[in-house]
């Protein structure tokens, strides 16, 4: 894919946090550890498209998102936002133009909103700091289109309520028209629907899929459900302890997984009426190791069923297995 | 009662059970006449969402009511003899050893200064009258029985995961040897490949220890994948009783019906978003009728007038007006 | 702004203000300690009203140390002023130094104490640092000493923003010297509130940092300020009193600790002129008590277990 198509690019992406020594362990000169949370990842996401990052809790996706926000710094790699380096970028001046494109949207809508403010308060919030818009009657207009676009209508009648005041499906609304409101083109969503009834969940991904058909714009949906990832996304990239494991249409992913990771991912799964070919690999044992302690060679070799040597010296590139379908495994050839 | 009758009175039967919740001088009904019963070894899910009376069914059957509620009618009858479940100091013998629940938060419902191992002898004392060196060794049979090394038994809940918390939380639950074991969420607050593990090691559970089984959750995918029976709940009331099978086959409910599809089904091979309009409803605000007609794409007339009754629907139970054409002229009783 | 949103506004504010007095006011010692202030502050409002300007030993209108009668319903001091009048003068001044140090106070300890919270790190380290010099220092024995030396520098005569240099330097020293408690809390709370997801949020919407810490953070730090603050205001009365007592206050304008400090050294004790200790004394004690009281219930209320308001 050309350079120009993709709106944002992570090159080899890492985000270490130290860990702090004790004193006896700076008296003996151990080095200093360090939680590898995100360990090297690529990934681009086209204008208008939706990749779905999926992983286990401790995989780095959150992390991952929180880099591209801005909200965390890298310690390697780069951040490319339509080809321009966004990486060292910092402060709110100076990211203006950047926030303007990149917006989020967030797992615990309750714990996003600040409880004493308003709707109207919250949803104007990043018009007025990114400077948006010039007068009131400007604000408001734009601040009811968000609501509505979002599902919050007559708009009106949201305006001076509280967060508390919302029900659980509206509350994510009401984060939804803030990362509206300023016409991003990307949006990142951080598990945005486990937290809501499952009556309600489908109503949020077709507000974020509407987003996409009608703004063309584009999403970066962070989940731990296969199938949900499968529904929504037009590409899913697998992580498992801070790497991509594999990456391909969601699709491909679903049907014909190549990693024996996104294997059990899918065979873990519960599925209503069966999952045909299941018992291909007999289930996982243990859980994900610590961020702290990644093991050698391929990341999952202690808890894969077909590891044999080289996993266990040897970390596996992406290997290609079919068209954009890429695939860490000694194995995948 | 005769060897025969026994073999077919069920373990649990709860009768019109309706549950009300005091809030600053209102009183809210939590659970509306919920009717169902439980056979010996038989797993059933209750799924339901936020404010559907699912936890509160639960709780009401452990004996574990918060004080503001408040039994307003019904009872629970185990093997035959009423349970006095609004009394907290009568329901303690049965509390834990006939049935006994395994909570979501594994975290705060563990001791975090103590070591596992004591945690879980401590109800086999305390209930069994076992000596400590007793209950120690039943401990670590219960770790064995969990999937848990023995020698874990030493760590703090602090040092062990979520999966493993999780699997002590069970060892407790079945340290009593409970005929019940209620799940509530057991599993929501784990990953997916840690779910699976928790989810089989239950079903290897209850076929050991012909364990009943009655597991609460919101996620359906759960419920089709280890119980036999399904209940749905809606705004406090049942609203379709059947085999996993049948529901998931044939849904007769329109919420069940609409529920199943909004899962994400890859094996369906169809990429659809079919949501459920509207909020659910929550305690104060409940429409009257059926609770689900507001959102309910087959809502007639009657439905927002009139209380559909829970009744025989082939071999399960279902409460909507649709199905009730095909029971003849029979009419919803209301209190 | 289009009509509905001008409408509907005020309507939740409303809303909310009446769901916090409600549950505010439900507490006995809020009710107890909101009326004594009341009447306090209204006599505080306008002494000369209620008693006649401020007697001096020139307009004395009584005997010398004559006990409470229907002349003197609080007796007379030993010069034969009106005790009453002289504690209802003694009023206004009291409340303001003590509420004009309150205000310094928490001025100061809130801005530290966010600041820290917020930036963290190496400013965090410093700041905290000089908390930590301001809280294990006796406030009181500061207050002590720094005032005889900053008035001897300045000299007694004269106004300072209307206040005579002894007030004005016992407002800014009670007032320096108490917000060390004020920015302890305020820091610890700001810790938490930065971890809020709502933070985040605000920060991926383009908010600057001070706007974060002044839109968002300052708002939900406002139940914990003032529960503080009027504990602040009870400790504020006290080293006043005690300054006053000690002599550090200004004779001209007589605050309660100054009464004190007289009837003291016109030995009222040993003379029996109990009414002489007596009335400023209740009076400190009875304004503390209701600002505790008003304190405690307000922390209560906001409580985030029990709290009505968001």
């Amino acid at each position: 894919m050309p350079d120009t198509a993709d709106i944002l690019r992570l090159e080899s992406l890492q985000v270490h946090f130290p860990i702090q020594r004790g004193l006896f362990d700076r008296v003996l000169g151990r080095p200093a550890g360090a939680v590898r949370a995100v360990d090297g990842i690529d990934l681009n996401i086209g204008r208008g498209e939706i990749v779905a990052l999926v992983g286990e809790s401790g995989s780095g996706k959150t992390t991952v998102g929180r880099v591209i926000t801005k909200l965390a710094q890298p310690t390697g790699g780069r951040l490319l936002f339509e080809g321009r380096n966004m990486t060292a970028e910092r402060g709110s001046s100076a990211l203006r133009p950047y926030r303007h494109r990149v917006q989020m949207i967030f797992q615990d809508a309750y714990q996003a909103l600040n409880p004493r403010h308003t709707v109207f308060d919250i949803v104007a919030e990043p018009l007025r700091s990114l400077r948006l818009v010039d007068n009131v009657t400007q604000l408001a207009e734009r601040v009811s289109k968000a609501l509505a676009a979002a599902g919050l209508n007559p708009a009106g009648d949201f305006f001076s309520r509280f967060p508390h005041e919302l029900s659980g499906g509206q509350r994510q609304r009401v984060v939804i028209a803030g990362a509206l409101a300023v016409k991003p083109e990307l949006i990142i969503a951080d598990e945005p629907v486990s937290m809501l009834d499952v009556s309600i969940r489908a109503q949020i991904l077709q507000v974020l899929v509407d987003l996409r058909d009608k703004h063309n714009m584009a999403l970066l949906f962070i989940t731990h459900d296969l199938p949900l990832a499968w529904l929504i996304a037009d590409r899913i990239a697998v992580l498992y302890l801070g790497k991509l494991v594999e990456i391909g249409s969601a699709d491909e992913i679903t049907f014909n997984p190549r990693h024996p990771y996104t294997v059990a991912l899918r065979n873990a799964t519960p599925q209503i009426g069966g999952n045909a070919g299941r018992a291909v690999l007999p289930a996982l044992q243990g859980e994900v190791p610590s961020a702290a302690r990644v093991p050698k060679g391929c990341r999952f070799h202690p808890r894969c069923p077909l590891t044999f040597d080289r996993c266990k010296k040897e970390e596996p590139p992406p290997i290609e297995v079919g068209p954009q379908h890429l695939s860490a495994c000694w194995l995948a050839k | 009662m005769t060897n025969s009758s026994q073999d077919k009175a069920p373990l649990l039967d709860v009768n019109c059970l309706s549950v009300d919740y005091g809030l600053k001088g209102v009183s809210l009904r939590a659970i509306d006449r919920v009717s169902f019963a439980l056979q010996a070894g038989e797993a059933v899910g209750l799924v339901g969402e936020s404010g559907s009376g699912k936890t509160t069914t639960a709780m009401a059957i452990a004996g574990l009511l918060s004080p503001n509620a408040r039994v307003s009618s019904g009872e629970v009858r185990y093997r035959g003899s009423r349970l006095p479940i609004d009394d907290d100091a009568a329901m303690r013998p049965h509390r834990w050893c006939e049935t006994s629940v395994v909570f979501q938060g594994a975290m705060n419902a563990l001791n975090p200064v103590h070591r596992i191992i004591k945690q879980i002898a401590e109800p086999c004392m305390l209930k069994l009258g076992m000596s400590r060196g007793e209950a120690t060794a039943r401990a670590r049979e219960l770790l064995g029985l969990v999937g848990i090394p023995t020698d874990r038994g030493s760590a703090y809940p602090h040092e062990l995961s979520g999966g493993m918390r999780q699997r002590v939380m069970i060892a407790m639950a079945l340290a009593c040897r409970p005929s019940i074991v209620i799940g509530d969420e057991p599993t929501t607050a784990l990953d997916v490949i840690t779910q699976a593990q928790i989810l089989k090691l239950l079903g290897e559970l209850r076929s050991r220890l012909s364990l009943a089984l009655i597991l609460i959750t919101h996620d359906l995918s759960v419920v089709a994948e280890c119980c036999d029976r399904v209940m749905i709940m809606y705004a406090g009331r049942i609203v379709e009783d059947g085999t996993v099978a049948e529901i998931f086959a044939q849904p007769k409910h329109p919420y069940t019906r609409l529920l199943i599809e909004s899962i994400p089904n890859p094996a369906s091979g169809k990429k659809m978003i079919r949501p459920i309009p509207g909020d659910p409803p929550n305690l104060v605000n409940r429409p009257s009728g059926c609770a689900f007609h507001p959102r309910c794409p087959s809502a007639m007339g009657v439905c927002g007038t009139e209380v559909p009754s829970l009744d025989q629907f082939g071999r399960g139970r279902v409460a909507c007006h649709l199905h009730r054409s095909s029971r003849g002229d029979k009419v919803a009783v209301h209190a | 702004m289009s009509e509905s949103i001008v409408q509907y506004y005020p309507r939740s504010r409303t809303r909310a203000i009446k769901a916090f007095l409600g549950q505010f006011l439900g507490h006995g010692g809020a009710r107890l300690g909101l009326l004594c202030l009341v009447f306090f502050v209204a006599v505080a409002a306008v002494p000369t009203f209620l008693v006649g300007p401020l007697q001096t030993a020139i307009n004395a209108t009584g005997d010398f140390l004559m006990p409470p009668s229907g002349e003197h319903l609080l007796g007379t001091d030993e010069v034969g002023r009106d005790v009453l009048n002289l504690v209802v003068h003694g009023a206004r001044i009291s409340l303001v130094i003590a509420l004009l140090a309150t205000v310094i106070s928490l001025v100061v300890g809130t801005t530290i104490g966010m600041t820290a919270g917020y930036y963290g790190g190496r400013v965090d380290v410093w700041l905290m640092r000089l908390t930590d010099f301001f809280f294990v220092m006796p406030s009181f024995v500061l207050a002590l000493v720094i005032t005889p030396v900053v008035l001897e520098v300045m000299g007694r005569g004269g106004e300072i923003l209307g206040f005579r240099p002894s007030l004005f330097v016992i407002i800014v020293v009670i007032g320096m010297t108490s917000w060390a408690f004020v920015a302890r809390i305020v820091r610890s709370q700001t810790l938490s509130l930065k971890e809020r997801t709502f933070i985040d949020r605000a920060r991926v919407v383009g908010s600057s940092n001070s706007s974060i810490m002044v839109r968002h953070i300052l708002p939900n730090l406002v139940p914990q300020i003032a529960a503080n603050g009027a504990l602040v205001v009870a400790g504020a009365i006290y080293v006043e009193t005690s300054l006053s007592f000690l002599g550090l206050g200004d004779p001209l304008q007589p605050s309660w600790g100054t009464l004190l400090s007289l009837a003291q050294r016109a030995g009222a004790a040993s003379a029996g002129a109990w009414w002489y200790l007596a009335a400023p004394g209740v009076c400190v004690l009875s304004v503390s008590l209701s600002f505790v009281l008003i304190g405690n219930a307000l922390d209560d209320t906001f409580n985030p277990r029990r709290r009505v308001i968001p």
